[in-house]
């Protein structure tokens, strides 16, 4: 009797507590990597809201005692030449963000629905070798897209970036929109042609709007991509005034290499437009992302 | 005579078919329609490229490059790279780099993942930062690192004082010993993030009542994963380290910014320093041979890659 109760109770404490244990560790664990994260995020906030004199001491302050605005309302004020520079790269990443985003996405969208639907010969070849460009880095390209550049003159304009963002941003939003097409149930579309709908018209009023979310994803993908390069633009730009962010920073921080609250302030601004893009839209951006990887 | 017939029969064999292909082609020139503006932009920015730097891997081209001037030199680049010290040095540095970020950023992620996977208060807060270092940009994430690294008044070494551990604040990204390894720790920290988001979506793929039976039996926590949950993922843990492999063997930003390959090439990866041929030291022929190699093992790379994707859309049943 007394066996038996024992037999049945022990197990039992014995698993609650194994249970609690991975709990805590995952709670530690947890902590250790808010840690990791956060630390240089908010070191980066702290030394930007510092003066220079303060960030130069030692040891350093977690937290400055006279916090200043002073490196952003330098940054932001179109009235000196810092404020300029910075202001004329932030607008020119938007605009080169931007452009390669609206024509990525209406090159894929039709790309991605085929890939989806359609079974034509050479299919998943061209599919495959589609993805396999995102294996490729862009220092390969890099020469002969130069020498393509110079020849078509597009050196030294915003062009050249916005065609060679096309080949990362294009592949990714194929393979991302492909995954939306694949969910949407092919009968909407068939009871749309059934009702004497195109196959050009059930694909603008059904499929269109039902992946909308994924146009979305995709969207910001590739505008997050174009606004972070940096590769590209640091050797096709050479004038002052066609620099985006990435690149506009290095150069005008390497003059003044001291002046880290100024980069850290302008690391801050580079960084708050892609998270908040990201951080509102992160559901679709997520689901997209992870739709083709995680199939069974 | 015998061969003639029998080379006309293979012709008569082989033509309905070359005909039906491109009948078939025909049949489908409306779906050609869909892809042919995205495959127009790809053959411009990718095909002629690397047929490009195909043909300038064999020559040798002026610093200027005035590719007129060029002069066809055989294999010379690729023996010039593989007859170079520095190519040893890269290249280690290159498999330390890319295996090191892949593997600790993987099981982070993971760890994330699966610590991620139950309901608590502020989970989603949790979540959202730690998946800001993967958003903001490299370029960002180099100089905020550079400065907690800087060895006068970074804060690493700060608090390393502080604590005793050391006299004076030591030389993070300026010592060959360290560099390296320095270089590392901020790659994971942007790229963990990414391998967190693909393993909490696999992670919700795992169905409920298996785990629950598991419970049942008597598996403990251990067990559970071990034998349920783990193989669950094996897809998406074989894309996600394949993914993060090719992302770090690519890696430009953090060690251009942070160290541009220093100090003595401690530093250099691949990549930086075909960079650094090309655009440095204007040696357009040995670079373009450099990329020649690093396609030819991203190829091998992206073979496995194609077939994890293929085999996930096999077992799915779509197309």
């Amino acid at each position: 009797m007394s066996i038996i109760a024992e037999t049945t109770h022990r197990p039992l404490t014995h698993r609650r507590m194994r249970i609690d244990g991975w709990r805590w560790g995952g709670r530690i664990f947890l902590v250790f990597m808010l840690l990791y994260t956060a630390l240089p995020m908010i070191w980066m906030l702290s030394t930007s809201i510092k003066s220079g004199f303060a960030a130069m001491q030692f040891p350093p302050q977690w937290w400055p005692d006279q916090p200043t605005l002073a490196s952003y309302q330098k940054l932001l004020d179109p009235q000196n030449s810092v404020g300029q520079d910075f202001l004329r790269f932030f607008w020119n990443s938007l605009f080169v963000s931007t452009a390669t985003t609206i024509l990525s996405v209406i090159v894929a969208v039709p790309a991605a629905y085929a890939f989806s639907r359609f079974t034509f010969p050479g299919r998943n070849f061209l599919f495959f070798s589609v993805l396999l460009r995102n294996m490729f880095p862009a220092v390969i390209f890099l020469v002969p897209l130069f020498i393509l550049m110079r020849a078509i003159g597009l050196v030294n304009t915003h062009g050249s970036l916005v065609l060679t963002y096309l080949t990362f941003g294009l592949p990714l939003a194929i393979w991302l929109l492909k995954g939306f097409y694949d969910n949407i149930p092919v009968q909407l579309e068939q009871a749309a042609r059934i009702d004497g709908a195109t196959r050009f018209q059930a694909f603008v009023r059904i499929v269109m709007p039902l992946s909308a979310p994924g146009i979305i994803a995709t969207a910001i993908y590739s505008f997050i991509g174009a606004w972070n390069e940096y590769i590209y633009a640091y050797t096709f730009l050479s004038k002052n005034e066609q620099l985006t962010l990435p690149v506009g920073i290095q150069r005008f921080f390497s003059e003044n290499t001291t002046d880290f609250p100024g980069l850290m302030a302008a690391s801050f601004m580079m960084s708050v437009p892609v998270v908040v893009l990201f951080l509102v839209l992160q559901r679709y951006f997520v689901r997209a992302l992870t739709e083709g990887a995680v199939k069974h | 005579m015998t061969i003639l017939t029998g080379k006309a029969d293979a012709r008569r064999r082989l033509q309905p078919d070359r005909a039906g292909a491109l009948r078939k082609i025909w049949e489908h020139r409306a779906d050609y329609a869909y892809v042919l503006p995205s495959l127009a932009v790809m053959l411009i920015v990718i095909a002629y490229p690397i047929y490009y730097t195909i043909e300038l891997s064999f020559f040798n081209t002026p610093p200027a490059l005035q590719l007129r001037d060029k002069i066809f030199v055989g294999f010379d680049n690729y023996i010039a790279i593989l007859t170079s010290p520095v190519f040893w040095t890269v290249t280690s540095n290159t498999l330390i780099w890319t295996l090191a970020s892949t593997l600790i950023a993987f099981v982070l992620g993971f760890a994330c993942a699966l610590a991620l996977n139950r309901d608590f208060v502020g989970r989603g807060v949790l979540r959202a930062v730690l998946i800001i270092p993967w958003v903001i940009s490299a370029v960002a994430a180099s100089y905020i690192w550079k400065w907690i690294y800087h060895s006068d008044f970074g804060i690493i070494g700060a608090v390393l004082v502080g604590l005793g551990w050391a006299d004076r604040p030591p030389n993070f990204i300026d010592s060959v010993s360290t560099v390296l390894p320095s270089l590392i720790v901020v790659n994971i920290w942007r790229e963990f993030p990414f391998a967190m988001i693909m393993m909490m979506a696999g992670l919700q793929t795992v169905p409920d009542q298996l785990l629950r039976a598991a419970k049942v039996d008597g598996a403990n926590a251990w067990q559970r994963f071990w034998h349920v949950t783990f193989p669950h993922l094996r897809n998406v843990s074989t894309v996600t380290i394949l993914l993060l492999a090719v992302a770090n063997f690519n890696s430009f930003i953090i060690p251009w910014i942070m160290t541009g390959g220093g100090p003595s090439n401690a530093s250099h990866i691949w990549i930086t320093h075909i960079y650094e041929l090309a655009f440095g030291r204007q040696r357009w022929g040995v670079a373009s041979a450099y990329s020649v190699l690093l396609f030819l093992i991203l190829m091998s790379l992206g073979y496995f890659y194609v077939r994890a994707l293929s085999g996930n859309e096999q077992k799915d049943g779509s197309k």
